[in-house]
C-alpha cells in the first residue's frame, strides 16, 4: 500500500487509466526526436513512475516552477480534460445511485444514453422506485407532476423484491471495493455465489422505469389533451353516469338506465321501471341504484338486471350515494333520507330550504355532504344526525351566488398558491404566476335549473384491503378517543371536529352561477375559486390530479387540482353537459344531447 | 462516529482514503458548518424529496475541480459527515441535469460505447420523457 497513492493503487477501481489513442500519440512524438533525446525523456519519464507520490508531487512541482505562462496555459488545458472524471462508475454503487435520485425523469432518461455503464445505473430499480414513490398518485412538490395510479398492487408487490436487490448490490459493491480483506480470506466464493442465486428468481415484475414511463406517458397525454374518443348514443338526454374498467352506466331524462361495455362500446342492457327522469346513480362491484323524479330508488344486478329492491323515497331524488351500510338520497322537498341496511331503519336530515341536489357519503369519517339549491353545502355528522358545518353560507362574500348542483369531498395534500389553507406550503414565484390564468367572468348568469342533475362522479377506488383494514383500525382508535371526550358537538365545529384527521381535508363545489369553489374544511373558509365557465356548473369529478367539470355552455373542463389552472376545454357536445366521470386514463361526459363521450388518454396510439 | 469509537477525545480516527489537501476542506466546511445542529435521523426518502437546491457558500465551497470534489463525496461518506455528502451528490447531479447525453459525456470524459444500432434502439426507448 505504501508505494501507491491510494488512487493509484491497483485494486482501486477508479484508478486513472491512461487514455491508449493518448499514449500513441504520445509515443509518436517521441519516435521522431534523436535517439539520445528519446533516451534522455524515456528516463526522466521512468524515474517519476517509479517515484512514490509525495516525491512525483516535489517532481510537478519543480517542473512547473520551471514552466512559462504559454507552457503553463497549455498544462491548463490539457488537465481540464483529463481531470474529468466519471463519477457514476467510479463512486461506490451506493453513492452512485444516491446522486441518480436527485435526477428528474427526463435526465435519468439522458443518463442512460450515456454509456453501457450508465445506462445499467441509470435505468435500475432503485433509481426508478424512487421517481414511482415521489409521484404516483401524488403530486411531487418540486416539479409539480403527479402519475396516475394505474395499479397499485403492483407497485407494492415488486418493492420487497427491490429491496432485496438493493442488499445485494451493496454486497458486491463491498466486494468490489475491499479487495484486500476478501484476498485473504477464503469465503469469498461462498458469499458470492449466496448473492448470485437471488437474481434469477427476481425478474418476475416489470422494471420500475417501465412502470413509470406508462404513467409518465398517461399524464403527459392528460396534460397535452392528446385521447381518444369513443361515443355513446341514447336516444335521450343524459342525465348521470359512472363507470368503471369494464362498464359505463348511464341514467337518462326517459327513465331508463343504459350499461355498456366500454371496451366494445356495445350497449349491453338497458333497465327499464322508472315512471321519471332518472337524476342519479350508483353502481359498485355488485350492484347498481338509481333514483328517480318518480320518488323511488331502484337497486338492481346490473350484472343480470334483476331487481333487487326499491326505496319510496317520498319525494323526488335529484341526488343519491351509498357505502356499505347507508342509501342516502338527495329529495327535491329539502329533506335527505337515509336508509340503514344494517339496522333496517331510516331516517331525514333536514335543514336545506331547497331541494337537495348533490349528497357524498364519507364513511370513514361517518359524515355526509350535501348540496342544494338554496345554494348552501351542509357537512352532517351521521352518528348525531347534526348539520355540524355549513359553507357557502348566503351573505356571506364568498358564497356561491345561485344553486349548488355538485359537491365533492376530496382529500388534498398540499395546494398551490392556495390561499388560506392551514396545510400549504409556500411556493416560489414563479409558481404564482403560472397559476393565475383562469379567466375571470364578471357577469354571472345563473341559467335557470330545469332538472338538477347529480354527477355519478366516481369515488377514488382505493381498493386495497390492506390499506382499508388499516384505515378501519385508525378510525375505531379514533372513534374510541373521540366518544370520551364527545358532548360538545355544537352548531358548528367543535374543536374535536376541526382537527379530526378522519375527515377529508376539502370539498369542491359546483354551481349555477358557472363557478366551482374549494373550500377548506378544518377552517371553513373559500380557498380558491375557479372561473371559466359561462353558465352553471352541473357536475364535478376529481381525483388526486384534476377536476373535471361539466356545464350548461357545452362545455367540459379539465382542471388542475392543486393549483386551479384549466388545463382543457373540451367543446365536444352540442347540448348542456349534465353529468362526468373520471378515472385515472379516461373520463366521460353525459348531455342534453343524448350523448356520452368518452376520452381515454392512455398510451395506445393516442392521437388528438 | 465518535459515538462508534468510545468517545475518548484521544482516539486517533484511521483515515487512509484522503489527502492533506481534502481534509483542509472537510474541515473548513466542518468550522463553517459547526453551529447548526445535527439534522435529526431524517427519513431518506425524506432528504431525497427536497430540491437540489444547494446553499450559496455550499456552492463556492463546492467549485473545485472534479477530482476534489471526487474526494470530497468519498471522505465526506467515510467520516458520514451526511450534510456534505449530500451537497457533494448534489453538485454532481446539478452537473448531469439538463445536459444532453453527448454534454454529459464530454463533462465526465466518458467514451461513448453503444453501437449506433444499439444508441438508436435506447433513443428510442427513452423517447417518452421527452415528450412534456
Amino acid at each position: 500500500m505504501q508505494n501507491y497513492c491510494y488512487r493509484h493503487h491497483p485494486d482501486v477501481s477508479c484508478n486513472r487509466q491512461a487514455d491508449a489513442k493518448q499514449m500513441e500519440e504520445i509515443q509518436d512524438s517521441l519516435n521522431q526526436l534523436d535517439k539520445s533525446d528519446q533516451e534522455a525523456i524515456s528516463h526522466v519519464w521512468s524515474i517519476f513512475s517509479a517515484a512514490p507520490a509525495s516525491q512525483r508531487t516535489l517532481m510537478l512541482k519543480g517542473l512547473l516552477a520551471q514552466c512559462c505562462f504559454p507552457q503553463l496555459s497549455q498544462v491548463a488545458a490539457m488537465l481540464d480534460n483529463a481531470i474529468r472524471l466519471d463519477f457514476i462508475t467510479a463512486l461506490p454503487v451506493e453513492i452512485a445511485f444516491k446522486i441518480l435520485t436527485y435526477l428528474d425523469s427526463s435526465s435519468l432518461c439522458r443518463a442512460a444514453m450515456v454509456s453501457r455503464a450508465w445506462k445499467r445505473m441509470a435505468d435500475d430499480d432503485i433509481v426508478w422506485h424512487r421517481l414511482c414513490e415521489q409521484h404516483i398518485d401524488k403530486k411531487c412538490t418540486k416539479c409539480g407532476w403527479g402519475l396516475p395510479l394505474l395499479e397499485k398492487k403492483r407497485l407494492r408487490e415488486s418493492k420487497r423484491a427491490m429491496e432485496l436487490r438493493t442488499q445485494q448490490m451493496m454486497q458486491e459493491q463491498q466486494q468490489l471495493h475491499q479487495p484486500q480483506t476478501h484476498n485473504s480470506s477464503s469465503p469469498v466464493s461462498q458469499s458470492a455465489s449466496t448473492s448470485q442465486e437471488p437474481p434469477k428468481k427476481k425478474r418476475k415484475t416489470r422494471p420500475w422505469k417501465e412502470v413509470y414511463a406508462e404513467r409518465y406517458i398517461v399524464e403527459a397525454n392528460w396534460r397535452g389533451g392528446r385521447h381518444r374518443s369513443a361515443e355513446f348514443v341514447h336516444t335521450s338526454p343524459v342525465l348521470c353516469l359512472q363507470f368503471d374498467e369494464q362498464y359505463l352506466i348511464s341514467g337518462t331524462s326517459i327513465g331508463i338506465a343504459y350499461i355498456w361495455d366500454i371496451e366494445t362500446g356495445k350497449l349491453v342492457r338497458k333497465l327499464s321501471a322508472h315512471a321519471g327522469p332518472i337524476n342519479a346513480l350508483k353502481f359498485d362491484s355488485t350492484k347498481l341504484v338509481t333514483g328517480s323524479t318518480d320518488k323511488i330508488i331502484r337497486i338492481w344486478n346490473y350484472k343480470t338486471g334483476a331487481s333487487m329492491g326499491t326505496f319510496n323515497s317520498h319525494a323526488s331524488v335529484q341526488a343519491l350515494d351509498f357505502d356499505q351500510t347507508l342509501i342516502v338520497s338527495g329529495c327535491a322537498d329539502g329533506m335527505i333520507r337515509i336508509w340503514d341496511f344494517k339496522s333496517k331503519t331510516c331516517f331525514t336530515l333536514a335543514g336545506h330550504r331547497e331541494a337537495v341536489t348533490s349528497v357524498r357519503l364519507h364513511s370513514e369519517s361517518s359524515t355526509l355532504f350535501s348540496g342544494s339549491d338554496d345554494a348552501t353545502v351542509r357537512m352532517w355528522d351521521l352518528k348525531t344526525r347534526k348539520c355540524v358545518n355549513e359553507f357557502s353560507v348566503p351573505g356571506s362574500s364568498d358564497a356561491h351566488v345561485a344553486q349548488i348542483s355538485c359537491v365533492l369531498p376530496l382529500f388534498i395534500d398540499h395546494l398551490e398558491n392556495g390561499g388560506e389553507s392551514g396545510s400549504c406550503t409556500s411556493f416560489p414565484d414563479d409558481e404564482n404566476n403560472k397559476n393565475s390564468m383562469f379567466a375571470v367572468v364578471d357577469e354571472r348568469d345563473p341559467s335557470p335549473s330545469t332538472v338538477a342533475a347529480t354527477a355519478a362522479a366516481q369515488d377514488r377506488r382505493r381498493s386495497d384491503e390492506e390499506e382499508e383494514a388499516r384505515d378501519r383500525f385508525n378510525s375505531s382508535m379514533i372513534n374510541r378517543n373521540n366518544s370520551d371526550s364527545m358532548g360538545i358537538v355544537g352548531k358548528y365545529f367543535s374543536a374535536d371536529t376541526l382537527v379530526d384527521p378522519r375527515h377529508p381535508t376539502h370539498i369542491l363545489t359546483g354551481s349555477l352561477d358557472a363557478t366551482i369553489k374549494m373550500w377548506d374544511i378544518r377552517t371553513g373558509k373559500l380557498v380558491r375559486t375557479l372561473f371559466g365557465h359561462i353558465e352553471g356548473v352541473w357536475a364535478l369529478a376529481a381525483d388526486s390530479f384534476r377536476v373535471v367539470s361539466a356545464s350548461h355552455d357545452k362545455t367540459v373542463k379539465v382542471w388542475d387540482l392543486q393549483s386551479g389552472r384549466n388545463w382543457h376545454t373540451f367543446h365536444d357536445h352540442t347540448g348542456p353537459v349534465c353529468c362526468v366521470g373520471l378515472s385515472d386514463t379516461r373520463m366521460a361526459s353525459g348531455s342534453d344531447d343524448c350523448r356520452v363521450l368518452m376520452q381515454c388518454f392512455d398510451d395506445f396510439g393516442a392521437q388528438k | 462516529m465518535m459515538e462508534d469509537i468510545g468517545g475518548d477525545d484521544d482516539v486517533e480516527i484511521p483515515l487512509p482514503n484522503a489527502t492533506s489537501n481534502v481534509l483542509k476542506k472537510i474541515l473548513e466546511y466542518c468550522e463553517y458548518h459547526k453551529d447548526e445542529l445535527a439534522p435529526a435521523s431524517e427519513d431518506e426518502s425524506d432528504r431525497i424529496k427536497r430540491t437540489t437546491d444547494i446553499s450559496d457558500w455550499d456552492q463556492r465551497f463546492l467549485s473545485v475541480d472534479q477530482e476534489m470534489l471526487f474526494e470530497i463525496i468519498l471522505a465526506a461518506n467515510y467520516l458520514d459527515i451526511r450534510p456534505l455528502l449530500d451537497i457533494g451528490c448534489k453538485t454532481v447531479a446539478n452537473m448531469i441535469k439538463g445536459k444532453t447525453p453527448e454534454e454529459i459525456r464530454r463533462t465526465f470524459n466518458i467514451q461513448n460505447d453503444f453501437t449506433p444500432e444499439e444508441e438508436d434502439q435506447i433513443r428510442r426507448e427513452n423517447q417518452w420523457a421527452e415528450d412534456r
